[in-house]
């Protein structure tokens, strides 16, 4: 036994030498951040990797985090009000119904110097619009037909048909630069030159991009100086990082996170969470089965316990009231059991069963919202049964009009702010995502196309309520953004989502 | 010997091919990768005229004909959304993965074969037992939790490690330590069982009555013997780690890796991405299988290569 014991000693002490080695150099290290003068860079937590920098390319949420601060349209999105504003272009007016003319900004640098003209402008269009170019945010723009160069700042932009909400699209087409783009036009994958207050400096594969304010950017400088962005793919991980110091800014966190960070802003957010209904064929084609499921929601259940309060109830339509086409007189549909169930009873409601198709982990707390909205859908009497599917077999149900479900859970995000996204989208009998009868078809198509938005809004606040009355879907919640950044940083998260790193400064 | 490794080489050859043919297969009933790309909003136009662009509105048989002809001339297509060859998108990730699966790898084998010999030598001692504990609760505790419960306690804490990202060598430690967990639990059951079949053996006795120093007894006898077990499951674990955990433990800790990308280019439903990590961690596994098996004789001169 004796030497039993020697060996064990022997191999003992080699695991524990190897354990204090690990364990002891941990100790040695220090992350905090160095003490510094002055603060001029900025870390920034997203959650992916951007796939690519070409902006007229990729419909990319973290792209355009770090893409936003870099590139310009002609027009910017006012953060606040949703309203286009002068960007690139200093005015605009119509010349006729379909032909718009833009004056453009003198005096504009790109990034690499060469100066912004008109040719930068047509360039930009005719690339996005080229249906060689397999752009996959070309739909934003199918309105637009043609682009000409009128003087060297002057271009008109005509278009297929009178289109009110061009000014809108042009808030999310880039510019680019010409001479640059025809120079190398594969190097925009990587690095892309706009005419933004930050210029891209590198994009370390995996591991970071550093953004450097452009000193001959046309507007107003911004507060600081660099920006480095980091992706942390795990909620938690991106929380711990900015808790530890290690980066002064993370974008999406959860409600769960809010007490433990060190500084929280939010904004409403742009996805409104929707049930649509089948209202073509099946058990829900009766309007009032599909009204006693409105009824039969708690919205503000969900709001509260699933969300922390993080999340607004949709008030009879899934627009903020910033949007064009919100009716101010509409109310969301009250909780109401008794009514859902009576509702029920009128319709002859005897417990078909009703198929309710999602999907998870697509958008926050989409799979739990999912089992709580079938639960009181049970509560009330439907004999709901929950599908889940997943993402892409949940799309392909979405898209496919002859073979609707009763009902399919989705999140809705109306990127131009625009009534008329919504209604082509899940409303007109031709939109990809619709099963409803074309009974709206006409004044969809008509409102699209009214120049004279005070009547553009009437229009669409007639068809909002007869929407209300004859729902194509149960209007769900707006779920919060919610970023957090270090006790020093000063920032309000806009409306439309994006992140304009040059609207931060450090206290 | 050349023939052998020839011979196994064109085994690896058949397994990779297999795989990917496999995939190729797998990634064409998942979905439509058009619906996933656009927006909500596009037409239906738009989405046949991408499908067309991408070139999978061919017949299956025609576009898998197109990828084999590509993959003979090193090409898998481009990555539809990184826009780059998608070969060497996966390439520019593999060397972060292989350095901290090699660096989890070691530290699992530097804990397991010690904790495993001494158990093997002092059966249902306490130590046995506290080791066994230990090593089940390495195999069952999921190591995506673990990563984070590590990032609690000693980033944000105690203060003395990083939470993610990549930087000096202290970064790798909490990201190592996490993927080292599961297989130093299991590599160290087997240690421990295989040493205790070793030492029955009579060739232990034998030893022993030479008057051998116990500590040659078992690491010179008994360890090389037990040393094909060990091997083989410590090179399966290896695969395991870059084809499996890196997936889960690289989101974690927000690392660049393979792992990460093989989440994003599924989400994506990225065909040509998808085909090219699939190749290259096929590849990889295959080429670590192969380099197992040529150490067998080494541990058993019997076994040579046939």
């Amino acid at each position: 036994m004796k030497r039993f014991k020697s060996v064990s000693l022997m191999l003992l002490t080699f695991v524990m030498a190897t354990g204090l080695i690990l364990t002891g150099c941990g100790g040695g290290g220090t992350t905090a951040p160095k003490a510094q003068p002055k603060k001029d860079t900025i870390t920034i937590a997203i959650p992916n990797e951007p796939s690519t920098m070409d902006v007229q390319f990729a419909d990319d949420g973290n792209m355009r985090a770090v893409t936003d601060n870099v590139v310009q349209g002609l027009l910017l999105m006012d953060g606040k009000t949703l309203k286009p504003i002068p960007g690139l272009a200093t005015e605009y007016s119509q010349v006729n119904s379909t032909t718009w003319d833009f004056k453009l900004r003198k005096g504009v640098t790109f990034q690499n110097g060469n100066p912004f003209t008109a040719d930068d402008v047509v360039y930009s269009i005719k690339r996005i619009i080229d249906p060689n170019f397999k752009s996959n945010i070309a739909g934003d723009f199918a309105t637009i037909k043609d682009v000409q160069k009128v003087g060297d700042y002057e271009v008109n932009i005509i278009t297929n048909g009178p289109d009110p909400i061009l000014p809108t699209r042009l808030t999310l087409l880039e510019i680019l630069n010409k001479k640059a783009m025809e120079a190398d036009s594969k190097g925009i994958a990587t690095m892309v030159v706009g005419t933004g207050p930050y210029k891209v400096v590198s994009w370390s594969k995996g591991q970071n991009i550093v953004l450097q304010a452009y000193d001959g950017y046309w507007g107003n400088k911004p507060a600081i100086k660099n920006v480095k962005y980091r992706f942390i793919e795990e909620d938690a991980t991106r929380a711990a990082a900015l808790k530890n110091g290690e980066v002064d800014f993370a974008t999406t966190m959860l409600p769960e996170y809010v007490d433990s960070l060190p500084q929280v802003k939010t904004a409403e957010g742009l996805e409104f969470s929707l049930v649509r209904m089948n209202a073509i064929s099946g058990v829900m084609k009766d309007p009032k089965i599909r009204q006693a499921a409105s009824y039969a929601i708690n919205w503000d259940a969900i709001a509260k316990s699933l969300y922390q309060g993080y999340a607004t109830i949709g008030q009879g339509q899934v627009f903020k009231s910033t949007y064009t086409g919100y009716d101010p007189n509409l109310k969301a549909y009250p909780f109401d059991l008794n009514k859902a169930k009576q509702l029920l009873a009128e319709a002859g409601y005897k417990g078909q069963p009703i198929e309710f198709v999602g999907e998870q982990g697509r958008w926050l707390k989409d799979g739990e919202q999912i089992q709580a909205i079938a639960q009181m859908l049970k509560d009330a009497g439907f004999n709901v049964n929950v599908k889940m599917l997943a993402f892409s077999k949940w799309l392909e149900v979405l898209f496919d009009r002859s073979k609707a479900p009763d009902m399919i859970f989705t999140f809705h995000s109306n990127d131009i702010f625009d009534a008329d996204r919504t209604y082509s989208t899940y409303v007109l009998s031709t939109g990809p995502g619709s099963s409803y009868p074309n009974t709206l078809d006409q004044e969809i198509i008509q409102a699209r196309t009214e120049m004279d938005t005070q009547k553009r809004t009437q229009l669409y606040n007639d068809i909002a309520q007869k929407l209300y009355d004859d729902p194509a879907w149960i209007d769900g919640v707006n779920i919060r953004d919610i970023d957090g950044m270090a006790k020093d940083v000063v920032y309000q998260p806009r409306e439309d989502g994006r992140l304009a790193v040059f609207e931060m400064s450090f206290k | 010997m050349a023939q052998y490794i020839l011979r196994k080489l064109l085994g690896a050859v058949v397994v990779i091919a297999g795989v990917s043919l496999l995939v190729f297969i797998l990634t064409r009933v998942i979905g439509n990768p058009v619906d996933v790309m656009l927006p909500l909003n596009a037409t239906a136009a738009d989405r046949v005229r991408l499908a067309h662009q991408l070139g999978i509105d061919k017949p299956i048989l025609t576009q898998l004909g197109e990828f084999i002809t590509g993959v003979f001339h090193g090409n898998f297509g481009e990555s539809w959304y990184e826009q780059q060859p998608a070969l060497s998108v996966a390439l520019e990730r593999l060397p972060f993965t292989l350095e901290l699966s090699g660096i989890a790898m070691a530290l699992a084998l530097i804990f397991a074969i010690p904790l495993g010999v001494l158990s093997a030598l002092r059966p249902r001692s306490l130590l046995d037992k506290v080791t066994s504990t230990l090593s089940m609760f390495g195999i069952c505790v999921p190591n995506f939790w673990l990563g984070l419960v590590l990032i609690l306690i000693f980033a944000n804490t105690l203060h003395w490690l990083p939470t993610s990202g990549v930087g000096d060598w202290r970064y790798l430690v909490l990201p190592a330590i996490t993927m080292a967990v599961l297989p130093l639990g299991r590599i160290t059951q087997i240690v421990r069982t295989a040493m205790l079949e070793q030492l029955r053996e009579p060739y232990v006795v034998t030893a022993r009555s030479k008057g051998l120093l116990e500590f040659w007894v078992v690491v010179r006898h008994a360890l090389k013997n037990a040393g094909i077990s060990i091997v083989t499951m410590s090179g399966w674990e290896l695969g395991r780690i870059i084809a499996g955990y890196a997936i889960a433990i690289e989101a974690v800790f927000g690392l660049p890796g393979i792992g990460s990308l093989v989440v994003d280019s599924i989400g994506q439903q990225d065909f040509p991405l998808i085909q090219a990590l699939t190749f290259v961690i096929a590849t990889c596994i295959t080429l670590i299988n192969l380099l197992i098996d040529m150490t067998y004789p080494f541990f058993n001169p019997r076994l040579k290569f046939k």
